[in-house]
């Protein structure tokens, strides 16, 4: 399968495979073309190709006239952050997220700070497609400069007046964090320093070498959890390596799934009428904690775009999903970890309560994950075929497809980065989800044959 | 069919800014270049157009997307980046410069491992990498790391001071104007000068790429200097090209010298200490092989081109050489290439050594006065046209290896095919100017009939 995926979150693909100088330079050239000259914030994290990036995306945006600042290693939110602080007219960030070790991604944001709707989206890759640059003369091409030396602190600036950092300070709290060699770890540190946080940060170093699964599940939490009792720090965090995903270990050392991130975090905010948005796969917890606090829960398409962008339309307090990011309306229309754990410290700290106290508050289901191989071409003639198979099952096909019942509910969906189907299952036990898991593996391989 | 501002060839790619030479096609070529030399490490530099930082970040990307590691030594002249390559050891290197030409051109100067230009057949099997459609793009893991290397220009200037008698030209207080035409010579002339112990008069230092005067250093293009020459009562002036490989000198008459005295004056100083063999290209001037003959040293003659003249140079081991008709000086002493700066310090000792002016010195070395015409000529008929003359004038001691040379006592004549255009260029020197005119005019007529 071609290793290269062009969709509502940019381009992404295999560096050297599908992702090369001339194809991350016809990308930046169809944004450059878009915009029509102007400024754009370039950022990019630490993956050993970013930089390689970097370079073909800054000299394709200065051939078609824009002007370039020049972000240098920054994490995601800090980008969205700066792009409408800057008053520039575009960003782009380049970065692998959490995807895995060999691929990168280049990620176009409006002059807002948001990622391109699936409209302004699409008008860019019509260009791409095109490959009719605006390519132009050597007195007209932009100039480049280096993003302002302290924008960091207007970052910091905005992020803690979000946050009632004196509480936070009195507390006297310290927490792990696992930065997994991103981006992070410089913002993150001084975010702490700021809070009067103690942090224990790991894995801390803008290398780019990827200490484990840069996705924060559970057992990339491993490090996190062996050094968060020993030292006795009050909460844990796992972060991907643009601080866009984050995931928790409570103060008993539990590892939190990533499903539950939102869900904390949406506890601890919601009042009554609030707005949340989510996808269609999120833990049923969070249905539970909306319910708690009287909120509309809102849901949409898979991908930061779609979740940002309706965030945005209604207005609402706060989106996330299940990846373990959130984003948070009055703050960044992107996701942002810091936030995450700031609203989470808060929490502690104005409660008097220890981060494993707020997770034992949470309703629990069983979530289970699996991957199905099949070939892409089959994998929606599959999807569909299924739906004969659960006539008592309430369906949805907003994205993938969602069965409903009383108990529990299974999401299947065809994946975009790989030859694979996604199936979340979430149910009452742990054996009842692997049960139904089995059960719907079984159905699609007999289909297969 | 249309024509597009751009040529790949064996001497590289060169093109307008905005038309079809893109960031992407810079990158193509990069990314075969970090293939050709096999990856490791290649030095980049470039000249002062302000299209150079786009471009620096295109050859970047391309090389570090086949496993090189680029070393950047930011705005510097061309022999700079050519002894960079032989003193870090690298595997090649690349100038982003057009040269001589306007400031909507740029190009690529390509450097061999010897840290001299590739030469035909090098560039040939280069090309034909570029050529394929498949690149040798390497994985993240073999990504190497970018370096910067601030001061490049001192290696230069030690090696030149090696070459030298400071002391001697320090002695002598020479005043000197030196027109930098806004290019990579700008940031280092004034300096280099003043260690020499010259009082400096600078024209045309600012860095911006803007080109102030057109870049070709010939005397229509220089009147600023030679009146400058005059009114601050100068020794001697000098005039680099934008990528300073070159230099031309003006009289303390403020009359220009002309380009084809340079590598005659540093010839006839470095053969007065040295007498050993010389090589220049067949557009050089009589007055060379006349002061070969004085020293008793043999003067050998190549086809056009910086190569083509360095590699006989190394065959033959040749003291000095160069070539006549651009003002290029190559003293193997220092390195085997192009060097304004090497110019410079060979005809200053000369003057210090000798306690004489510019004037005494060329009283001694015979002046030719030239004249010069285009005869359309279809590129078939040429090499009849060529064969014909050759047999015929048998006894002016013909030399084909680039056109067709002929030389007689008081004069010379070139007569060569354009590469570009359907004409035939007919360039004669001679003793009285009456002499050049009459064989252009003859040669002129003997061609068209």
């Amino acid at each position: 399968m071609q290793p290269l995926r062009i969709g509502i979150a940019g381009l992404r693909g295999q560096v050297a495979t599908a992702l090369t100088p001339p194809l991350a330079m016809d990308f930046s050239s169809a944004l450059g073309t878009y915009l029509d000259g102007g400024t754009v914030v370039v950022a990019r994290d630490t993956r050993i190709s970013s930089g390689m990036l970097h370079n073909a995306a800054i000299s394709a945006l200065l051939s078609c006239g824009c002007d370039v600042v020049d972000a240098g290693i920054c994490s995601s939110p800090e980008l969205h952050f700066m792009v409408p602080h800057l008053k520039a007219d575009a960003g782009l960030l380049i970065g692998a997220g959490h995807h895995p070790k060999g691929w990168n991604a280049l990620i176009p944001i409006t002059s807002d700070g948001a990622a391109f709707t699936k409209v302004e989206l699409q008008e860019l890759l019509d260009i791409y497609h095109a490959r009719r640059f605006d390519t132009r003369p050597w007195n007209q091409i932009g100039t480049e400069r280096p993003a302002p030396s302290k924008g960091w602190m207007a970052y910091l600036d905005h992020l803690c007046a979000q946050l009632d950092t004196r509480a936070i300070a009195a507390a006297n709290l310290s927490v792990v964090a696992d930065f997994c060699n991103g981006s992070g770890g410089a913002i993150g540190e001084k975010f702490a320093e700021r809070i009067g946080v103690e942090m224990i940060a790991i894995n801390s170093k803008p290398s780019g070498i990827l200490p484990h699964d840069p996705e924060p599940r559970p057992r990339s939490a491993i490090q996190v959890h062996s050094v968060l009792k020993p030292l006795k720090a009050d909460i844990g965090f796992v972060f991907n390596s643009d601080l866009s995903r984050t995931s928790v270990v409570s103060s008993s050392g539990e590892t939190l799934s990533e499903e539950y991130t939102v869900a904390l975090v949406a506890d601890q905010m919601l009042s009554k009428g609030w707005k949340l948005v989510t996808n269609w796969c999120t833990t049923r917890t969070l249905d539970a904690v909306a319910e708690r606090h009287g909120a509309e829960i809102h849901r949409t398409k898979v991908g930061e775009a779609y979740i940002v962008d309706r965030m945005l339309e209604l207005g609402a307090e706060l989106a996330g999903d299940g990846s373990g990011s959130v984003a948070f309306g009055g703050h960044l229309p992107g996701y942002d970890s810091l936030m995450v754990m700031g609203v989470l410290l808060e929490a502690m700290a104005k409660k008097g309560a220890t981060s494993a106290e707020l997770a034992a508050r949470l309703p629990r289901h069983c979530i289970v994950k699996k991957k199905i191989r099949t070939s892409s071409s089959h994998a929606y003639t599959l999807l569909h075929a299924l739906r004969g198979h659960f006539p008592d099952a309430e369906v949805n096909d907003a994205d993938g497809l969602r069965f409903d019942w009383p108990e529990g509910w299974v999401h299947l969906r065809a994946s975009t980065t790989e030859p694979i189907i996604r199936m979340i299952v979430e149910w009452e036990t742990r054996e009842q989800a692997e049960e139904k898991a089995l059960q719907v593996r079984g159905l699609l391989e007999r289909m297969v044959v | 069919m249309a024509r597009v501002n751009l040529k790949v060839s064996v001497s590289g790619v060169r093109g307008t800014v905005g038309d079809a030479l893109t960031p992407s096609l810079m990158a193509g070529f990069a990314t075969a270049f970090g293939e050709y030399v096999g990856g490791g490490r290649v030095i980049v530099g470039r000249d002062t157009r302000p299209s150079g930082p786009m471009y620096e970040r295109a050859v970047v990307a391309g090389l570090l997307s086949v496993g090189c590691q680029p070393v950047l030594l930011g705005v510097v002249p061309t022999p700079t980046v050519q002894m960079m390559v032989d003193e870090y050891k690298a595997n090649g290197g690349i100038i982003i410069t057009a040269s001589h030409n306007p400031a909507e051109w740029n190009a690529l100067k390509l450097i061999g491992a010897s840290g001299i230009f590739l030469n035909h057949t090098e560039a040939a099997e280069l090309l034909d990498i570029y050529n394929q459609s498949d690149h040798a793009y390497v994985p993240e893991d073999e990504y190497r790391n970018l370096r910067t290397v601030e001061n490049a220009f001192d290696v230069q200037k030690k090696r030149i001071f090696a070459q030298v008698d400071r002391e001697v030209i320090q002695g002598a207080k020479l005043k000197v104007a030196i027109d930098c035409c806004n290019g990579a010579g700008a940031p280092y002339s004034r300096a280099f000068l003043e260690e020499l112990g010259c009082e400096v008069v600078a024209l045309f230092e600012e860095t911006d790429g803007i080109f102030r005067r057109p870049p070709e250093p010939v005397a229509e293009n220089i009147s600023k200097l030679c009146k400058t020459v005059v009114e601050q009562k100068c020794d001697i002036g000098f005039a680099q090209d934008p990528d300073a490989d070159r230099i031309v000198v003006v009289g303390a008459d403020g009359v220009p010298v002309g380009e084809q005295y340079s590598v005659v004056l540093a010839t006839e100083h470095v053969l007065s200490k040295t007498p050993d063999p010389v090589v220049v290209n067949v557009q050089t001037t009589k007055a060379l092989a006349d002061v070969a003959a004085k020293y008793g040293c043999e003067a050998h003659f190549t086809p056009v081109g910086e190569i083509n003249v360095t590699s006989k140079m190394l065959e033959v081991g040749a003291v000095i050489g160069g070539e006549g008709g651009s003002g290029g000086v190559i003293f193997p002493a220092v390195h085997p290439c192009r060097d304004s700066f090497t110019g410079m310090a060979l005809i200053l000792e000369m003057m210090a050594m000798r306690r004489q002016g510019l004037e005494q010195i060329l009283e001694g070395i015979p002046r030719y006065l030239s004249a010069g015409c285009k005869v359309p000529c279809p590129p078939v008929r040429a090499v009849e046209v060529i064969r014909k003359l050759t047999a015929k004038y048998a006894d002016a001691h013909p030399v084909t290896i680039d056109g067709l040379r002929l030389d007689w006592e008081d004069a010379w004549v070139l007569i060569r095919a354009s590469n570009t255009e359907p004409i035939v260029r007919v360039f004669a020197e001679a003793l009285k100017q009456e002499r050049a005119d009459e064989l252009v005019a003859q040669f002129a007529a003997e061609i068209e009939d």
